[in-house]
């Protein structure tokens, strides 16, 4: 194709302006890697030399590998609780019409919409009053409120791409609904489980707003930990903290990422 | 394999009726299509049996058996979808198979069942194939054999044939055909098509806005259709109206605007909807015009030309229209005059619905 000089410029600039924007939404996140990588006792970027230093501090002191062990529990057991209830939530939700359904779907998104603060505080007035602060079990239900609705959203949009038909042929076939379901329903969404899965993982190694209303000296998360460590000091140990965080992130996103692209491949066939 | 009786099933979808009560039987072994434009009530005839949908009132009886309260998975029908509705995670074999492993059919006798249905529909070594690798029509056929592997009471059909194209669907039917008189099954299959009705049906009903409104074999519909709405869904019509002017007998005239004599013929239907002085239709199949010397003085207005034959719109004088298919030597090369004239036993005088 032939462009003129004009149109060359225009491609120049819409190209300069969208990397612009693209550095600005990166670079502050991917700033904290090298930081991690830094020799000397506090934060400097570009590192004046590079080291394995603060790598070795974090794994060392068993304050830190407790809080990453604990951040790992929490979101491991949202994963599950979300996941399961996410999928029956979705199935249930397929089912009802009308006015219940609007009423049922602004119920789940309720947690994500409602500021995270007020849950905070809500939650915090609540896990007092039966004695949960500072318990992993009030940790793994707030972040399972946070989460639920995300995953039941992803089984949703898995579950509205199967034809209705598949269930209608399994069971004129003979199979009884816990069957169909087995067999048919469950392959067929499972991309969406582990696409909501992954969501919920994220969105509970994430949170701090409410585990650091909730967490306590005993059970501590590890934004919570790096919260609390920039709040007395800035070592190069919160950089080496973050960059953890954001490895394990990405790897949940790009496990998220697959499974959808699985699903895409499959519906398109 | 058993019979099929529906005793005055209806449906309503709150004030909506999809049926009206009504009764069909199917005998054993034959092949019924439910025959009607979309909103018939055809494919909820189909879901009821199938216990997809729970009726409103009425009993539906296999085999003697009331099966009106059992789910779908207790009735042992094969039904046969309009997209095929395959398990897209599966083979073919594991697909075909699903029914069999949902009865624990042992091992060896599933294997040596699934390859006589693939081989029934022709699909020898396609056992191990993903469904997406599939045509369309290769797809029908696995869905299919699915249907009949488990050996069903009742086979059920609904517009199967309808995402294939035209070449591929006039030879599915005709495979449909030969399975079907090789091994009759029961089979209720539900089609808007007429043509897809008329080459594989034993017996077809037509349904209009849920009723069934003619039953009977092909010929009977097609040459004694008890009324307009019938005449004009199977094959072409010229429907010519016109007054009531006697009835006698199993015969009659109506009074046709331009005609100088009255247009005889046989009194279709019941004959009850028909009566002096009101209006009717006169049905003429275009076959039945032809051209004769001493005939109506028609002018030839349009020619439509299809192989072998050709279509011919006429204006009769009065400026009713009326189409006439001959062999193309019969009608005159260049649009002319033309008179033409049909046989009173090929007019049938019906109610106008």
């Amino acid at each position: 194709m032939e462009t003129g000089a004009g149109g060359r410029l225009d491609r120049w600039l819409l190209h300069g302006i969208a990397g612009l924007i693209a550095a600005f939404l990166v670079l502050p996140i991917l700033a904290i890697v090298p930081a991690a990588f830094n020799g000397r006792s506090f934060i400097l970027l570009p590192p004046a030399e590079w080291s394995w230093r603060w790598w070795g501090v974090f794994f060392a002191d068993a304050s830190w590998r407790r809080t990453l062990v604990t951040s790992l529990e929490v979101a491991s057991c949202v994963t599950v609780l979300a996941s399961v209830l996410g999928t029956a939530a979705a199935i249930g939700i397929a089912r009802l019409s009308g006015a219940v359904r609007t009423l049922v779907l602004a119920i789940f998104v309720g947690p994500v919409v409602v500021p995270t603060i007020v849950l905070a505080i809500a939650l915090y007035a609540m896990a007092r009053s039966f004695g949960l602060v500072g318990t992993l079990l009030a940790l793994v239900l707030a972040h399972t409120m946070l989460a639920l609705p995300y995953a039941a959203l992803n089984v949703g949009v898995s579950l509205r791409a199967v034809d209705p038909r598949l269930m209608l042929a399994a069971s004129g076939l003979g199979a009884g609904a816990w069957l169909v379901f087995r067999t048919v329903t469950l392959p067929l969404i499972l991309p969406g489980i582990l696409g909501g899965a992954v969501f919920a993982f994220v969105t509970s190694f994430d949170e701090v707003v409410l585990s650091i209303f909730l967490a306590g000296p005993a059970v501590k998360t590890l934004p919570v930990r790096i919260w609390e460590e920039i709040r007395v000091e800035l070592t190069p140990v919160v950089a080496v903290a973050a960059t953890i965080m954001l490895v394990l992130a990405l790897a949940a996103w790009a496990i998220a990422r697959l499974a959808e692209l699985r699903r895409d491949g499959r519906t398109a066939a | 394999m058993s019979s099929l009786r529906l005793d005055a099933v209806a449906k309503n979808f709150g004030a909506v009726t999809a049926l009206h009560p009504t009764d069909l039987a199917i005998a054993e072994g034959e092949f019924l299509t439910l025959l009607g434009p979309s909103g018939s009530g055809k494919t909820t005839i189909l879901n009821i049996c199938a216990g997809f949908l729970a009726p409103s009132a009425g009993r539906l009886h296999v085999g003697g058996r009331d099966i009106t309260a059992l789910p779908p998975r207790r009735r042992n029908i094969g039904m046969v979808f309009q997209n095929y509705a395959l398990f897209p995670h599966m083979s073919v074999f594991e697909n075909v198979a699903y029914g069999l492993r949902v009865r624990r059919i042992a091992d060896a006798d599933l294997r040596r069942r699934v390859s006589e249905a693939l081989s029934l529909v022709r699909l020898d070594g396609f056992a191990g194939r993903a469904i997406r690798e599939l045509s369309g029509g290769q797809q029908q056929r696995v869905a299919l054999a699915r249907a009949v592997v488990i050996e069903p009471d009742i086979l059920l059909m609904d517009e199967p044939l309808s995402a294939l194209d035209r070449q591929l669907r006039k030879t599915v039917q005709l495979e449909v055909r030969r399975l079907h008189l090789a091994r009759p099954r029961t089979t209720l299959y539900v089609t808007h098509d007429q043509e897809e009705a008329l080459v594989m049906s034993d017996r077809v009903a037509v349904m209009r806005e849920g009723r069934i409104v003619q039953i009977g074999v092909g010929s009977e519909l097609y040459e004694r259709p008890a009324d307009a709405f019938v005449a004009r869904f199977l094959g072409e019509s010229n429907l010519l109206a016109g007054t009531v002017q006697w009835l006698d007998g199993g015969r009659g005239a109506l009074s046709v605007p331009g005609f100088a004599q009255p247009l005889e013929g046989r009194v279709g239907g019941s004959g009850a909807a028909l009566a002096v002085g009101h209006a009717a239709l006169a049905l003429i199949r275009p076959e039945a015009v032809r051209p004769q010397a001493d005939g109506i003085a028609a002018r030839i207005v349009e020619r439509v030309y299809l192989g072998e034959l050709v279509a011919v719109r006429l204006i009769l004088p009065g400026g009713t229209e009326i189409w006439c298919r001959r062999l193309a030597g019969d009608v005159p090369p260049d649009l002319a005059s033309i008179a033409v004239g049909w046989d009173a036993a090929r007019v049938t005088l019906l109610p106008n619905v």
